[in-house]
């Protein structure tokens, strides 16, 4: 095939209308205490410490910015393990043994509507700081840096595209949660004096376009919002892309939002802005789904924060086989691979996926260009990866290498079957 | 409970499209070329057969062999061979003798396919370098002696008369079905070939930017003449697209992806510059078949349209003002030609 391809095309059995699960609560949960760009931390507690939910119990450390840890359980605190995590990593985690009481913080507690009102712009980002909340569509970056800028902002851009196929956590959340999505923006866009509100959701979504229309016209006719509906294409979800069709603004990459005075942040994100504001309480739990071809119920649910993998996977049904699986922390097109399933739930987390084994042979290239054709940052995938092998970084350089994305397009559309996107990371290694 | 075993490794992305794979392509292209095969038998019978069987034979045989000598795996279940194979035998004309097919095809995929490493390597297409290959060695052999009136193509016919005005008497709509048209034993039939085209594009099977970049480059210019010259406005252009093996060359040939360039840009200037020369070669030269030349020629080109730093996969102010800056020089220089 010789075309651009930005359609996924994915198994409607594990996508459609999947159940809906209760899980039991956790007796212990993990608390990752590591993560992406956050590679120290400090502990306020220690083992045999008595914790409540939503209780701030230390902060992890990046040098450039820092980010509050949450006890999503009341409990007794344990012992720091060693678990997985998104990172594909082992990681230091908090273990937290569950009293099953859900004791709140103390620090949780309801603002008015009128000290709502009255919130600063610096307020409103200590808020979100103390919260300790992040991008949750799963990039992970810490949200009040976002709105600390100076930059006027005139334009917030909700994400509720969620693009990669197989997941269903922000569409569970829209359909559940239209109010809080729209108190969200409605509280960043009043503390920070933002004029316009959009909210980017799938022209295939019907379901949530109603959700979200009914409650603009119920409770949020005055807020200056639209709500636009954009083609089911992937990677729609890429902030650029999405700023593209939402607003017609061509964004250059590796330039900042910011200068084009505009903000992106996901729907669940918003959600949690929301309960922040309202209730000063941050992130302890999220929708989540479980699917793939080697799990045998597939399903959705709504998890704590530092659920352990293996519990879910049982609600799930379990594994269908006991051979050579493949086990995605993350969506089919980006996530993250595990190679052992000890592994816990962060915050950003939204879905588990589990293939059976299936790499396809690869075959020479034969120059078909789909690659080029399908690269939503225009770049040439093909030409990086012959690059890569001989070893030239000033063209793998020049080819714009750290301008990819990492969607994975490129293998998908691959006619050989050849793993670009793997000789992607790679390339970058190698030109850093 | 965790599980101790029974993971593997895989890194993202963890779907592939199910649609995109090498053997649908080759798969499509041997359907395509099914017709043109069956009207070539039509035309020239057994002799016709054999050639395109021994043409076949040939470049499946030494890609066979070169590879068992090599001790490695063989290489002929990807099609690649096969399909070579028929494109070079219907490039050929019905005159030829057997050992000179079966030389060339030897020869041809040996010193352009196997010699730079086999599939995806390949700078030259295999077909094109083969056919060239016959008529450099054997040129003579290669008489296009089916019509008693004509010792060539009507290509042939038209280049020494200097076309332009003396085209009345051969019918356009012959031309496009090809029935009575002397040539190689597969190019001639417009129709035949253009359905097949269009089929392996509704299928994705070839880049549609190269065909239709080198038959507009081709019209364009010969329409530039027809105006210069006062010639019959369309007639002419027409005449010169139908004629010859352009539109077998631009379908089959040219759009071997392999010795195209990788880019969308870089296609079309591939395109264009397969049609130029094309003319160019039918304007000065009285060469018949000129676009295998100018596909073998713009092949040479292909690493350098592909080179980074000025390979990209859309068009610039800076390469549409090149590119244009190209187009007017050739126009001009087919103008001087005439
Ligand atoms: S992974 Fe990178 S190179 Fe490949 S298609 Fe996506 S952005 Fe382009
Ligand atoms: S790497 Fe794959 S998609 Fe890219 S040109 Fe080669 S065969 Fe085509």
């Amino acid at each position: 095939m010789i075309r651009k391809t930005n359609k996924i095309t994915v198994d409607e059995k594990l996508r459609k209308n999947l159940p809906t699960v209760e899980i039991d609560p956790p007796e212990k949960v993990y608390i990752t205490l590591i993560e992406m760009r956050l590679n120290s931390y400090e502990l306020d507690v220690k083992e045999g410490d008595k914790v409540k939910l939503g209780e701030c119990i230390g902060v992890k450390d990046g040098g450039f910015f820092t980010e509050n840890i949450f006890s999503t359980v009341s409990g007794t605190v344990g012992q720091i393990v060693k678990k997985f995590n998104y990172s594909g990593k082992k990681v230091e985690c908090l273990e937290i043994i569950n009293d099953f009481q859900e004791t709140k913080a103390d620090t949780i507690k309801e603002r008015t509507d009128q000290e709502i009102a009255q919130l600063t712009k610096d307020q409103f980002v200590d808020i979100i700081k103390d919260n300790g909340i992040k991008g949750l569509g799963g990039g992970g970056f810490p949200t009040y840096i976002k709105f600390a800028t100076d930059a006027k902002i005139e334009t917030i851009v909700l994400n509720g595209i969620e693009c990669e196929p197989y997941m269903s956590a922000d569409y569970q959340l829209v359909k559940k949660n239209s109010y809080e999505i729209f108190g969200g923006l409605k509280y960043a866009m009043n503390s920070m004096g933002i004029s316009k509100g959009i909210i980017g959701v799938k022209e295939t979504k019907k379901a949530l376009l109603k959700a979200l229309r009914k409650v603009q016209a119920e409770h949020f006719s005055d807020l200056n919002c639209e709500i636009i509906e954009v083609q089911d294409y992937y990677p729609q979800g890429w902030e650029l892309e999405l700023i593209k069709n939402v607003l017609g603004i061509k964004i250059k990459q590796g330039t900042l939002l910011s200068d084009y005075g505009l903000i992106e942040i996901n729907v669940t994100t918003a959600v949690a802005i929301y309960n922040a504001v309202k209730y000063n309480h941050p992130v302890v739990e999220r929708y989540f789904t479980i699917t793939g071809t080697a799990v045998n119920k597939p399903c959705q649910m709504k998890v704590k924060v530092g659920e352990y993998v293996p519990r879910l996977i049982e609600a799930a049904g379990g594994y269908k086989t006991k051979e050579d699986k493949i086990l995605v922390l993350g969506g089919p097109m980006m996530g993250a691979n595990l190679l052992l399933d000890d592994a816990i739930i962060a915050v950003t987390n939204t879905s588990i996926l589990v293939f059976e084994k299936g790499e396809p042979a690869e075959e020479p290239c034969i120059r078909c260009a789909s690659c080029v054709y399908s690269c939503p940052t225009l770049l040439q995938p093909v030409q990086i990866m012959n690059a890569f092998k001989c070893k030239d970084i000033e063209a793998i350089k020049k080819l714009k290498i750290f301008n990819c994305i990492e969607c994975g397009l490129c293998s998908y559309v691959c006619t050989s079957k050849i793993h670009l996107t793997e000789y992607m990371r790679k390339a970058k290694k190698l030109a850093k | 409970m965790a599980s101790k075993t029974g993971f593997i490794r895989q890194t993202a992305p963890y779907l592939r499209e199910p649609k995109a794979n090498v053997k649908r392509m080759m798969y499509d292209v041997i359907l395509a070329l099914i017709p043109v095969v069956c009207f070539a038998f039509y035309k020239y019978r057994l002799n016709g057969l054999m050639i395109i069987l021994t043409a076949v034979g040939s470049i499946c045989l030494a890609e066979y062999l070169y590879y068992k000598f090599k001790k490695k795996p063989g290489t002929l279940k990807n099609g690649t061979a096969l399909i070579s194979g028929i494109i070079y035998a219907l490039t050929l004309s019905d005159s030829i003798p057997l050992w000179a097919v079966f030389t060339g095809g030897v020869a041809g995929v040996y010193f352009s396919k196997l010699v730079f490493g086999g599939m995806g390597a390949n700078i030259f297409n295999v077909a094109g370098f083969s056919r060239v290959f016959v008529m450099l060695s054997f040129g003579p052999l290669m008489q296009y002696k089916v019509d008693t009136v004509m010792s060539s193509t009507i290509l042939g016919i038209a280049n020494k008369t200097t076309a332009v005005t003396t085209l009345g008497n051969v019918s356009l709509f012959e031309m496009f079905l090809g029935i009575n048209e002397p040539g190689s034993i597969g190019e001639t039939s417009f129709l035949i070939i253009l359905l097949a085209g269009i089929f392996l594009g509704i299928r994705k099977s070839l880049d549609w930017r190269v065909p239709v970049t080198i038959i507009l480059t081709v019209f364009g210019l010969s329409f530039a003449v027809s105006l210069a010259t006062g010639g019959p406005l369309l007639t002419y252009p027409m005449f010169t697209i139908l004629s010859g093996g352009l539109i077998f060359g631009a379908v089959f040939m040219a759009t071997d992806p392999i010795t195209s360039p990788i880019t969308a840009t870089g296609r079309i200037y591939f395109g264009f510059g397969i049609g130029a020369i094309t003319y160019l070669i039918r304007l000065y030269g009285a060469l018949p078949e000129g676009v295998v030349y100018a596909i073998l020629i713009m092949n040479m080109f292909t690493p350098a349209l592909d080179y980074y730093k000025w390979s990209n996969p859309k068009f610039t102010k800076r390469s549409i003002t090149i590119f244009s800056a190209v187009i007017i020089a050739t126009v001009i220089l087919v103008l001087v030609g005439v």
